[in-house]
């Protein structure tokens, strides 16, 4: 029997990681390629080739991309026309009014992605009800017909006042537009993103437009180069920002799904172990060289927002909540006043840490684990780097004696530093929102993220640390584990209690027929397919909403009603039973189940032997054991102080904490002393 | 002090004052009642030292930074030693803590292990304080219309919430549930603080924190020292007229001189109006917390604000004087001045330092509201402040229809919202083409509001700065005035800038239209490609190219270089 894998690629900057499954028994592998920016699928085909026999089929393969992340981040994308309706101009140029930077005099807004002499105008007005309040005159559009030959546009964005309630004039004008201009794309804003508020409806249209080329350019080359490997058609697939995948095809169609593609990985690759350990709350750090990723799973779901901000500009979709902060191995060590900092500028990969040999002169936090003993200067990266400890004690040192402080003191000032930084963000995302992290365990991967994780959780007293099976690949690994996903919406505003349940039931079932569409074309069985409902809600007078899940069967009104309730007492503390509450949107996310094995144990490798040498905890030197975590088996407990390594990443045990190998394969370190 | 903290303590300590803030205020927004606090941010919080000084904020509004640790010395002069572990006070008088008697402030003594370490602090605005109008009142002529006045006043004693107190809350308030639910929320922030100060504590001890408080306030010294001392010293004054008083029709002047003289920075505000009967008077101690926002904003900006920022800043008021106002004045519109006292700061700034030279923004809240009741909505009421323009800078131009300095975050009414919600139509919402001051650098372009009633309601309009629009620097043009049009179903037009609510017929159009910043340098030295460019984007007119700039654009919409004046 010929043996299937079901594949991912997290496709980053540097690396290109690679995760494969055995389709049958579940078994993972990873393997790490460092990435080809000019040719992404380059990296994913030498990895594949690294990892993968030639006679084994690959019946699934997704991965993560940030192509249109960076297409953004250069402005690279496509020259887009905007049309808008007359009098409104420059509400996308306009943009909130609100100040990004309170204190600061000098800030300006984000460069909108169409300028204003790219903005052309239309007359044409509908109501709030959707009545036709003035006609679309659509002899002003001969203006924009002339301007798409005269000026190259490659992409046009409508976007008129009250589409989503009416999109007749968006339809009428796009028809004569495109019997004109055959050729160019043209996106409507009722049908990318159909919700209220002009100026993020806008952006979110404009935004598609401008990443669409880019996006289609890059799927259609991977799409070539990949033909021997993969299936034909169904079986290449993009992971999405809102947590699901979806076909390769559809991503061409819909290519915002895929701006946050690459982090979302690690949130469900969390919300797989929270299902598999049992552990319905986690927190997900993963840190590498430059950033912080924290993300957080509650009763066994990633939490999630259906507004993004990306370059200062929103994006009306469904999102994984990531929260990034500038911390990283690569921060640099600085000071001013007489006072010492840490970060948020990072060395990166290039010129890098001064232990890397290749001219950074600033300390950073990874040099500070040099000398502290905590990572392995002879064998760094599974050995493909040696680290000059010599060089990086000395400016250590140096450094040091502005402050009267040895090398030693100075290294593990930084990465106290930074760990409290770090607990900092995750502060940002538990405790300021009102949820205790001492009732998570916290999962670390990436990098840089096992090494740093107990001193974060004492930090945070937080009890219990996770470091999965292939922590330094575990947002491709992530990727495996999730459904193909699709999310409807339409902006439905009505006090609660004067909506009736037929046109609900009647505005779902619309928004379910389309999604049903959608998936059984993009190959998915019919009895794979469910359903999830969701509305907007807030009391009178609030401006922000609580999205509140509507639970499967015919709907009780009252129910959810109370169901606001209570989801607003565990945001805020309190409720207002007695108030009227508004609904402003309703949302449907339709899901696709795929096949998949359960995840098993990797398989066992050979492990080296153990070794011994002297990390430095609390200031003093202390003879440390370190481990390769293929020794570790199943029912192993290890006490610390340890250093467990494998190849992505090295994971630091220090005094008083235990770790012990579960189902799966996953570390779990609990700490063995009382709470200080 | 015989204990000592290392530079790494140090650091840690002032991250965590930075977040222990942060979580106060988080605590604060997540539990209040009110959308003013949760939505428009209208709080602030500080922790403090056990002295009263401030070590670290967090603030939904600029406006609110660093006046809090007037409170912590007002209750420690009241209450003397007579504060205990649980403790908690509150006040809002205008004189004291300087703003109007909606924001009221609650003050809570930290202890760890019986010593008072520290106090926690939070502000936040209450909607209603039972003055003579619900919400805002427009008219008020002496603090007695405005509400209810508190002094340092105790409303828990040792953790035990003291009842005569809160039942005097409750019938002072036309919203007693919500007032009542607001307090609970500051009282939450102040504990957050103080459970996050003791874990710390317990950690570091009380000598090594005080040690680091020590450095973290000298530290923040050191830096603003050394940025004031590495400008030149010299003595610049400026001065500029509101509008009226908000209830006469007098212009009212406001005068500030600035001298820097080695590593201190000199504030002195002779010469500015006195007491006046409208409510445009404010407390001194949020006139110094207006005058500590427009020093951020010059003096290393880009650094958190911890304690020891500002000293070397000093502030002289006169007695007499509409900024240190005194009974019975009238506060509650107490920042409509402070616009203008920020832009004159920075103009004498920007003559101090050329480099970050900054011309005068727009200037005020420029508040619209329509509102009314009827049987669908209930009471409805649409209240937005509006942006406008802000100045040209040295070295680039100011931005267009951003919010006024002392605000923030305050955001427009989307259309769709508003139209879905409200029986009011958005007919324009654009760019004010010509607004923006001329200059080198052109100040950025106030907007145009449109409003359309479509069922009879009323309206109410808080708008400033047509006697001193924001003024150009260095050469540069002023702003535009704001300037506002009614017109009446019959076709009959008004023109108003302030006006106390008052009912409208259906068809009514009321057009707002906010002013820009000022320009800095000379119009004639703006280059060719901006002029078209501004053009062509609309936020200068052909004709405006060739009357203030010089420049011919022709109908090709390209620069006719030869009959244009050449650049300066």
């Amino acid at each position: 029997m010929s043996k299937h894998y079901r594949v991912s690629a997290d496709i980053g900057g540097t690396f290109t990681d690679i995760v494969f499954q055995d389709s049958r028994t579940g078994t993972c592998g990873a393997t790490k390629v460092l990435s080809t920016p000019d040719n992404p699928a380059l990296a994913v085909l030498n990895g594949l080739q690294a990892a993968i026999p030639a006679d084994i089929e690959i019946d699934f393969f997704v991965h993560g991309t940030t192509v249109g992340l960076n297409a953004l981040l250069t402005r690279n994308g496509a020259k887009v026309a905007l049309l808008t309706t007359k009098n409104f101009r420059d509400i996308y140029t306009i943009q909130g009014n609100d100040r990004g930077e309170i204190f600061s005099i000098r800030w300006d807004k984000p460069e909108p992605l169409a300028g204003l002499e790219h903005t052309y105008v239309a007359t044409e007005r509908i109501a709030a009800t959707g009545e036709i309040v003035e006609p679309l005159d659509t002899g002003d559009l001969d203006a924009l017909v002339e301007a798409v030959k005269r000026e190259g546009y490659e992409a046009i964005a409508i976007c008129f006042l009250f589409a989503f309630k009416n999109p007749a004039h968006e339809l009428e004008a796009a028809a004569y537009l495109q019997e004109r201009l055959p050729d160019i794309a043209i996106a409507l804003s009722h049908k990318v993103s159909p919700e209220w508020r002009e100026f993020e409806r806008t952006s979110t249209t404009v935004m598609n437009s401008y990443l669409a080329p880019v996006v289609r350019k890059y799927l259609d080359t991977l799409i070539g180069e990949l033909k021997d490997r993969l299936p034909a058609g169904r079986g290449l697939h993009v992971m999405q920002s809102n947590g699901g995948v979806m076909t390769a095809v559809s991503a061409s169609e819909t290519p915002l799904q895929t701006l946050l593609s690459g982090p979302v990985g690690g949130a469900i690759g969390g919300k797989a172990l929270s299902a598999e350990t049992g552990r319905p709350n986690l927190i997900c750090v993963d840190m590498g060289g430059t950033s912080f990723d924290a993300s957080l799973i509650i009763d066994g779901l990633p939490s999630a927002s259906n507004e993004a901000k990306l370059e200062g500009l929103p994006v009306q979709m469904s999102v994984v909540d990531i929260h990034v902060i500038g911390a990283g191995g690569g921060s640099i060590a600085w000071q001013e006043a007489g006072a010492m900092r840490v970060g948020p500028q990072s060395a990166g990969s290039n010129p890098g840490p001064i232990c890397y040999g290749l001219g950074g002169t600033q300390p950073t936090v990874s040099d500070a684990n040099l000398v502290l003993g905590r990572l392995d200067g002879a064998n760094f990266s599974g050995g493909q780097m040696t680290l000059d400890r010599e060089a990086t004690t000395k400016a250590l040192a140096e450094m040091g004696k502005a402050f009267d402080m040895d090398a030693h003191a100075m290294a593990q000032g930084i990465v106290d530093i930074i760990n409290a930084k770090m607990a900092d963000a995750i502060r940002t995302i538990t405790i300021q929102r009102g949820i205790d992290p001492r009732d998570f365990s916290l999962v670390a991967f990436g990098g840089a993220g096992p090494a740093q994780a107990v001193a974060l959780a004492q930090e945070l007293r937080i009890g219990e640390v996770i470091v999965p099976v292939h922590p330094g690949a575990f947002s491709a690994w992530g990727m495996l584990q999730t459904d193909v996903r699709h999310d409807f919406k339409e902006t439905l505003y009505s006090f609660w209690d004067l909506m009736d349940v037929e046109t609900l039931d009647a505005a779902y079932a619309g928004l379910a027929d389309t999604g049903r569409a959608h998936l059984l074309e993009e190959g998915v069985s019919a009895d794979a397919i469910s359903f999830e409902r969701a509305v907007d809600f807030r009391y009178y007078g609030q401006e922000y909403v609580l999205t509140i899940p509507i639970p499967d069967g015919p709907i009780d009104m009252d129910a959810v009603r109370k169901s606001f309730d209570v989801a607003y007492e565990r945001q805020y503390g309190h409720c207002s039973p007695e108030n009227r509450v508004e609904m402003a949107n309703i949302r449907l996310a339709t899901l696709g189940r795929l096949p998949r094995p359960d995840n098993a144990p990797p398989a066992a490798e050979e492990a080296r032997p153990a070794r011994e040498r002297d990390v430095y905890f609390d200031g003093a030197a202390t003879k440390t054991a370190i481990l390769d975590r293929n020794s570790i088996k199943a029912g192993d407990s290890i006490e610390g102080p340890a250093i467990i390594e494998e190849g992505t990443a090295t994971t630091l045990l220090p005094p008083g904490w235990r770790a012990a190998a579960i189902d799966g394969g996953h570390l779990v370190l609990t700490r063995t002393e009382a709470s200080v | 002090m015989t204990a000592s903290a290392d530079p790494i303590t140090t650091e840690v300590v002032r991250n965590f004052v930075i977040s222990c803030a942060e979580d106060m205020n988080a605590s604060l927004w997540r539990s209040a009642h009110s959308a003013i606090i949760y939505e428009g941010k209208d709080s602030a919080v500080a922790l403090m030292d056990e002295h009263g000084n401030m070590l670290g904020q967090s603030t939904g509004v600029p406006l609110f930074i660093g006046a809090i640790d007037a409170c912590v010395h007002h209750v420690k002069e009241y209450y003397g030693d007579d504060i205990a572990e649980g403790d908690v006070f509150i006040m809002n008088d205008s004189y004291m803590q300087g703003t109007h008697l909606h924001d009221v402030t609650a003050i809570g003594p930290i202890f760890h292990e019986g010593d008072l370490v520290g106090f926690g602090a939070a502000r936040a605005h209450w909607n209603d304080i039972g003055a003579i109008d619900p919400g805002s009142t427009m008219g008020s002529t002496n603090i007695y219309q405005e509400g209810l006045r508190l002094g340092p006043t105790r409303i828990i004693k040792q953790g035990v919430p003291i009842r005569e107190w809160y039942d005097h809350l409750r019938l002072n308030t036309r919203l007693p549930d919500a007032t009542i639910g607001d307090l609970g929320a500051q009282i939450a922030a102040i504990r957050t603080g103080e459970r996050r100060l003791s874990q710390l504590l317990e950690r570091i001890g009380t000598d090594t924190y005080r040690a680091a408080c020590h450095n973290i306030f000298e530290q923040a010294r050191r830096m603003d020292r050394e940025a004031i001392a590495a400008i030149e010293d010299g003595t610049w004054s400026r001065e500029g007229y509101l509008d009226n008083d908000g209830v006469g029709e007098e212009p009212v002047k406001v005068a500030l001189s600035l001298t820097i003289k080695g590593e201190e920075l000199l504030v002195d505000l002779t010469g500015t109006s006195g007491p006046v009967a409208g409510s445009v008077n404010c407390g001194a101690k949020q006139t110094e917390s207006l005058l500590r926002l427009a020093y951020k904003t010059m003096i290393n900006p880009d650094r958190a604000i911890t304690g020891g920022s500002f000293e070397t800043m000093s502030v002289k008021i006169p007695d007499e004087c509409m900024f240190n106002a005194r009974e019975p004045a009238a506060c509650e519109w107490y920042f409509t001045g402070l616009g203008l006292l920020a832009d004159l700061f920075i103009s004498c700034m920007s003559e101090a330092m050329p480099e970050r030279s900054t011309a005068a923004h727009y200037g005020d809240s420029m508040v619209a509201a329509f509102f009314s009741v009827d049987p669908k909505r209930g009471q409805w009421i649409a209240i937005e402040p509006t942006a406008g323009g802000w100045g040209g800078r040295a070295d680039g131009d100011g931005e267009s229809a951003l919010i006024n300095l002392v605000n923030g975050g305050f955001r427009n009414i989307p259309a769709e919202v508003m139209e879905t919600k409200f029986p009011v139509r958005l007919e324009e919402f654009a760019l004010r083409i010509d607004s923006g001051g001329a200059g080198r650098h052109r100040g950025g372009c106030g907007v145009i509001r449109r409003y359309k009633l479509l069922e009879d309601c009323f309206s109410a309009l808080w708008f400033e700065r047509s006697r001193t629009p924001a003024w150009g620097l260095n050469g540069g043009g002023d702003g535009a005035k704001p300037f506002i049009e009614i017109t009446l179903p019959d076709g009959s037009t008004e023109n108003i800038l302030k006006m106390r609510a008052r009912g409208f017929e259906t068809g009514t159009v009321v057009e707002t239209m906010t002013g820009g910043g000022g320009g800095n340098g000379d119009a004639q030295a703006r280059p060719f490609d901006k002029v078209l460019a501004d053009v062509r984007q609309g936020y200068v007119s052909a004709k405006a190219a060739w009357n203030t700039y010089g420049v011919k654009i022709g109908s090709d919409m390209l620069v006719d270089e030869a009959a244009s004046k050449p650049r300066n």
